[in-house]
């Protein structure tokens, strides 16, 4: 079986080309240049796209925009090339790379986003309730390695892999693969727009 | 066939067009209805009903075509200016479509789109002509020598028209869209019942920022309850002042400028009184007036195409050059 996995949720960019659990290429790059990864790491991995025979998309939670991107790029695939897809949470992906570690996504605006109870949220990063001395991977602990490890938490340097959500771990988890149409992005969090329709401050 | 692709702003548009400018297909799914809500268009709800409806759309074009991938020659897509987000959602299917089989992208600019659907058949349009594009993001007078193009002659300073006439449904508590409401309940109405001036700006540019605030005035002075029964005469005189301006405008600049035709398009140019008003210009057909696919791809069979796989890094534009 082999499985075109990818993943545009979070600034780094992830590809790879798996084939019966063996990884044939893998790739980073900017969310933009996803199609671009795709035909180098196919080309890579000596797979001709019409030999590729699933599709395995992170879903997020990320930027709006990349998270878009790949489950567009994944759409359209599937139904170009006639081949079934499988969503994979960007959170699992990077909890996969890192057995025991808890994932946190960059989600700006002060928040981040991270499994509760294995469960995808969004939360301030003051109120992940962090264990001393177990590590924490993704942009989002990158980016509050103070908040974690001013209270015991351990996060790896800048430049460590383990930041990064690789696209085997997509293929890896990728289960239950079906019609592209019901991958649906974890956004988990409502426009602003609709939070004022609601909160009644918009008034038409 | 050229597959064309329309995300821009909140219509989700997939259209089939021949080489000779045949329109096969036309699928628009308008998010109007989403927005509504809201009183405009929201950018992050946009993107996200594009994603939603970018593959249904496209295969919905193919089945009315009856045509498959295999029959394309070509992907057309939008590459701005318009909302970045929703661009990029076109721009990736189109990308994808594209390269899963290994086909030409042709990027095309949306104004030119607009232009280009007047080089749609029957019908089709020669140049040279002076262009009127009016739109809910754009007013622009457009000198067209070739269907490759065109030279900017005259643009809005401030609003849009089609921004105008839904600022101005707005005041008059008419929702959003708000072109196509004015319009019908101003044909109810008296269009010099009420005195709206528009701002004479220099050249052959528009401003109508002015005509809005003229508006807000002229509700407030109206008495409690007055407003429901002058509503279809302000209607009447807000898009009297609007239409008066675009049309003023754009004969000073077809005389001055010696053009010997004159066109209209974009989602004003199926406003009625505009196109009472300039029965004598070559009208884009009402359907394809406003946001679609067909008018991408008619741009298209004259831009430039980027073959495969040069295109796969290609971003999308927010704003006009
Ligand atoms: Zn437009």
């Amino acid at each position: 079986m082999t499985i075109l996995a990818f993943d545009t949720a979070t600034d780094v960019a992830t590809v790879a080309v798996v084939r019966d659990g063996e990884v044939l290429a893998e790739r980073r790059s900017r969310a933009i240049r996803i199609l671009h990864e795709i035909e180098s790491a196919l080309a890579e991995a000596g797979v001709e796209r019409g030999a590729v025979e699933r599709l395995a998309v992170g879903t997020g939670p990320g930027s709006y925009t990349g998270l878009r991107m790949g489950l567009i790029t994944a759409r359209t695939l599937a139904f170009a090339l006639g081949v079934p897809a499988a969503g994979v949470s960007t959170l699992d992906a990077l909890a996969a790379g890192s057995p025991g570690a808890t994932p946190v996504i960059d989600a700006r605006r002060g928040e981040i986003f991270t499994l509760q109870d294995g469960q995808p949220s969004v939360l301030a990063p003051e109120d992940l309730p962090v264990v001393p001395g177990s590590l924490y991977v993704g942009d989002g602990a990158v980016r509050y390695r103070g908040v974690l490890e001013d209270r015991g938490g351990t996060v790896p340097g800048e430049e460590s892999e383990a930041h990064v959500p690789w696209a085997r771990h997509h293929a890896a988890l990728a289960a239950d693969f079906g019609s592209a149409e019901r991958l649906e992005p974890l956004y988990l969090r409502v426009p602003d727009a609709e939070v004022a329709v609601q909160e009644g401050r918009l008034r038409i | 066939m050229i597959l064309g692709l329309e995300t821009s702003c909140d219509e989700t548009a997939a259209a089939l067009v021949t080489a000779d400018g045949e329109v096969r297909a036309n699928v628009v799914a308008s998010q109007a209805e989403l927005h509504a809500r809201y009183g405009g268009v929201v950018p992050e709800v946009a993107s996200r009903r594009h994603l939603e409806l970018v593959a249904p759309v496209v295969e919905r074009a193919l089945a009315d075509a009856g045509a498959g991938l295999a029959d394309v020659d070509a992907v057309a897509v939008t590459r701005g200016p318009g909302l970045i987000g929703a661009l990029l959602v076109g721009l990736s299917a189109a990308k994808t479509l594209a390269w899963s089989r290994r086909l030409p992208l042709v990027p095309v600019d949306h104004l030119h789109g607009h232009v280009a659907s007047l080089f749609l058949e029957p019908g089709s349009v020669e140049p040279p002509f002076l262009c009127l594009l009016a739109t809910g993001g754009h007013t622009l007078l457009l000198d067209v020598q070739d269907r490759a193009g065109y030279r900017v002659v005259g643009t809005t300073l401030d609003d849009a028209a089609g921004e105008a006439f839904d600022k101005g449904a707005r005041l008059l508590g008419l929702g959003y869209p708000g072109g196509a409401a004015i319009d019908r309940l101003a044909r109810a109405g008296d269009p010099e019942a009420f005195s709206l001036p528009v701002a004479r700006v220099p050249g052959f540019d528009f401003s109508f920022s002015g005509l809005k605030t003229a508006l807000v005035y002229a509700v407030r002075a109206l008495e409690a309850g007055e407003l429901e029964r002058r509503r279809a005469d302000l209607a009447a005189s807000y898009q009297r002042a609007i239409v008066r301006a675009l049309v003023g405008r754009t004969r000073a600049a077809a005389e001055a400028l010696g053009a010997q035709k004159v066109a209209v398009v974009g989602g004003v140019a199926s406003n009625s009184e505009l196109r009472e008003s300039l029965a004598d210009a070559e009208l884009a057909p009402l359907a394809l007036c406003t946001d679609n696919a067909a008018m991408i791809a008619s741009a298209a069979r004259f831009a430039t195409a980027i073959p495969f796989p040069d295109y796969l890094a290609l971003d999308a534009y927010a704003s006009a050059a």
